[in-house]
């Protein structure tokens, strides 16, 4: 296996510190930037993010034109405390709202694309108890400083929050060693140089976002690095070493389901490309069991294979963006 | 005077419509750990932020308290100095994420001092907001190694070396909104500690107990008849020790401070508790040492000080409660040299010094205008001719 894209691409937070660089080369470039923040239930963490990105990269050095946040219909105060920071708030159903409706992060990222401005959208999740704004720099610094990079993934350490006040140093990226690298391991080998390819921080170029589909659920982390890696290759992806990502502890089982959908997901990619026939339809539930008293009951957790089209062949978007 | 008090409402909203820049400096400067000489990270921290600013001068002492200064119109008049500590109770591996909510910030710290030092690093932000200029120079400081055994060397030495006169001095504390401190108490503040011998082989089942070495400490100090003139107390704030529940505690500490408006009476009280110790020790036969960690002399403005009364007259004019207690802080560094100064809170908190200390936002507004009026006042004159 060729590890070159290894060495070229890998980058430090700190090689993009110098904001005023990237704020000039965004400015030469003519080009807007919007950041999408994905909400269900986030109101411990967003105000944080909100206020940290607006003032640094909004106010400060203006190399963010938009923040938006598409939210899946939280039940707690998300949504208020958006609003309290003048920062625009969807609900992702009110976006195109003649297409029928899911709800998934996919689904709020594919809809974003059709109401944010950027040339480049930068993707944060929404639970960073650490956030800081080179969480946005970073990502965005190889898109504007290598015209071949298209797109821009995170990797960092996890440390995982266990408690009041208390921090374990390890301990994230379960799913990525255990289900993503082994299939890629045995795939695609050339993309276990990706450190972590599920990490929900990545900043892409509308030209190329616009023109891959989006799973509606969990899978679209793994959706969107094999069809960019296809179409584009491999050197239109960057990573970018955060240092340090703090976020909640996730238990087995909600791992289990999240491993459950990106299967599935990268099952029916390489089942596209050709690379692997299933000879039977696979099953869209998810079985796991629970000891109640002395018995055991299941508990299904139900994962379809929606998957939105490339937004380009929506025609509400093409003219949005007036495309003919 | 006048013009600026009628002024100080409407920087409450003009302070406001920038929060979000002064939260950003709350949070981030406070996320980073810093315990008492360990405050590297925050301090390069404050200089990168002050120098993002690009005021005027940038850099630390010898102690290496990082100093930023905006240059005055005067040229001649003595400089005005803000400060705030850069230390915290909490260790280094304690989870410093902070929370933020529609209406308050939570972590540790967030009281003592990260609103303090958040906002001393956001007011050359503010001042270019309220398009505001000085005679005096200002000049901002967070100074190191102030809290505990730190003993506040940070401001002792940035005073100490400081060459020029100064011409007043506003030092920022968290919580809460409305003190207003312009005296400090006289304080010894020192620790005891009980070991029993241990011998190796068997140890005797009767041996003496430290705690209760130390309760017999505490049992002895409580009897001593302290004076209500001049205002004295002693105060138990820490003890540890012990081993487990059924093995007899061969160690003990005991931290306590004196405190009195009156230094002579500190040092009686001092020695008292010296005999007491002395006593107890021969009494039970184990080894009592005694260990001053800091000291301080008491100081203070008079009451209708032009400095006090004119902070007063500025809370009054943010329908602010002036609310007036004794401080051991910097203030009492800057009261010792001669040089008038007041401590001020900027907002109201709860759950001090616990991991989820609490800090309102919106109160902070007024905070931050009452103590750019204070410095607007000692900028017209309020501290010259004393």
């Amino acid at each position: 296996m060729n590890s070159e894209w290894l060495k070229k691409y890998t980058f430090h937070y700190s090689e993009f510190m110098d904001l005023n660089l990237l704020v000039e080369k965004k400015r030469d470039r003519k080009i807007k930037i919007s950041l999408c923040l994905p909400t269900l239930n986030e109101e411990k963490t967003i105000a944080k993010e909100i206020i940290i990105i607006k003032s640094e990269l909004i106010t400060r050095y203006p190399l963010l034109d938009e923040i938006v946040v598409i939210d899946s219909g939280s039940t707690d105060n998300t949504k208020k405390i958006v609003r309290a920071y003048d920062i625009e708030f969807y609900d992702a159903d009110d976006i195109l709202p003649n297409l029928e409706k899911f709800k998934g992060k996919g689904e709020n990222l594919w809809k974003s694309l059709y109401i944010t401005k950027g040339d480049i959208i930068v993707y944060l999740d929404a639970d960073i108890k650490n956030i800081h704004h080179r969480f946005v720099y970073a990502l965005v610094g190889p898109l504007l400083l290598y015209d071949n990079v298209k797109y821009c993934k995170a990797f960092y350490d996890r440390p995982i929050a266990i408690g009041k006040g208390r921090m374990r140093p390890t301990g994230g990226g379960r799913v990525t060693e255990l289900v993503i690298r082994p299939l890629f391991s045995l795939f695609f080998p050339e993309l276990t140089q990706i450190i972590q390819p599920l990490s929900g921080e990545y900043a892409g170029c509308r030209e190329l976002l616009e023109s891959i589909p989006f799973p509606i659920g969990y899978g679209v982390e793994t959706s969107m690095i094999l069809d960019i890696y296809k179409e584009w290759g491999l050197d239109a992806i960057a990573q970018v070493d955060l240092e340090k990502r703090v976020h909640r502890n996730q238990d087995t089982k909600a791992l289990g389901k999240m491993s459950f959908a990106i299967l599935k997901t990268f099952l029916n990619r390489i089942e596209k490309l050709g690379i692997l026939d299933i000879k039977k339809d696979t099953f869209n539930e998810m079985i796991q069991y629970y000891l109640v008293k002395d018995e055991y009951h299941p508990d299904l957790y139900k994962i379809d294979d929606l998957e939105r089209p490339p937004i380009i062949e929506i025609p509400e978007y093409r003219k949005k963006f007036n495309i003919k | 005077m006048e013009n600026y008090l009628e002024k100080l409402p409407s920087f409450v909203d003009e302070i406001k419509s920038i929060k979000e820049t002064i939260i950003t400096n709350i949070v981030l400067i406070g996320q980073i750990p810093s315990p008492t000489f360990k405050e590297k990270r925050r301090a390069q921290f404050f200089m990168e932020r002050l120098a993002e600013c690009q005021i005027d001068e940038c850099t630390t002492d010898g102690y290496r308290n990082p100093i930023g200064i905006i240059r005055g119109t005067s040229g001649a008049k003595p400089p005005i100095f803000v400060v705030t500590h850069l230390d915290t109770f909490f260790t280094q591996d304690t989870d410093h994420n902070y929370v933020v909510k529609e209406d308050s910030i939570i972590g540790p710290g967030i009281t003592d001092n990260s609103v303090g030092l958040g906002v001393l690093i956001s007011l050359p932000e503010i001042f270019q907001k309220l398009n505001l200029r000085f005679e005096s120079d200002i000049v901002l400081a967070g100074v190191i190694q102030s809290i505990g055994k730190g003993n506040l060397r940070g401001i002792r030495h940035l005073l100490k070396t400081w060459s020029t006169p100064i011409r007043g001095a506003v030092c920022i504390e968290g919580v809460e909104l409305g003190r207003i401190n312009y005296y400090s108490d006289g304080m010894i503040r020192s620790e005891v500690e009980c070991n029993i011998s241990t011998v190796n082989g068997c140890e005797p089942k009767f041996k003496p107990n430290a705690i209760l070495v130390l309760n017999e400490v505490i049992n002895r100090i409580l009897r001593l008849r302290l004076p209500q003139r001049p205002r004295s107390r002693v105060i138990f704030g820490k003890i540890k020790g012990g081993f487990s529940h059924g093995v007899i505690a061969y160690e003990a500490k005991l931290g306590f401070e004196i405190q009195s408006d009156s230094d002579k009476m500190v040092k009686e009280i001092y020695n008292d508790i010296k005999d007491i110790i002395a006593g107890v020790s021969h009494k039970y036969e184990v080894e009592l040492k005694l260990k001053t960690i800091s000291s301080l002399y008491a100081s203070k403005l008079r009451y209708n000080h032009p400095l006090v009364k004119s902070a007063g007259e500025v809370m009054k004019e943010l329908d602010l409660k002036p609310v007036s207690e004794p401080c051991e802080s910097e203030l009492s560094i800057f009261l010792f040299r001669k040089i008038p100064a007041v401590t001020l809170g900027i907002t109201r908190g709860e759950n001090y010094h616990q991991q989820d200390n609490r800090m309102e936002i919106e109160p902070m507004f007024k905070g931050i205008a009452q103590i750019i009026g204070v410095i607007m006042a000692i900028d017209s004159g309020v501290c010259d001719e004393q």
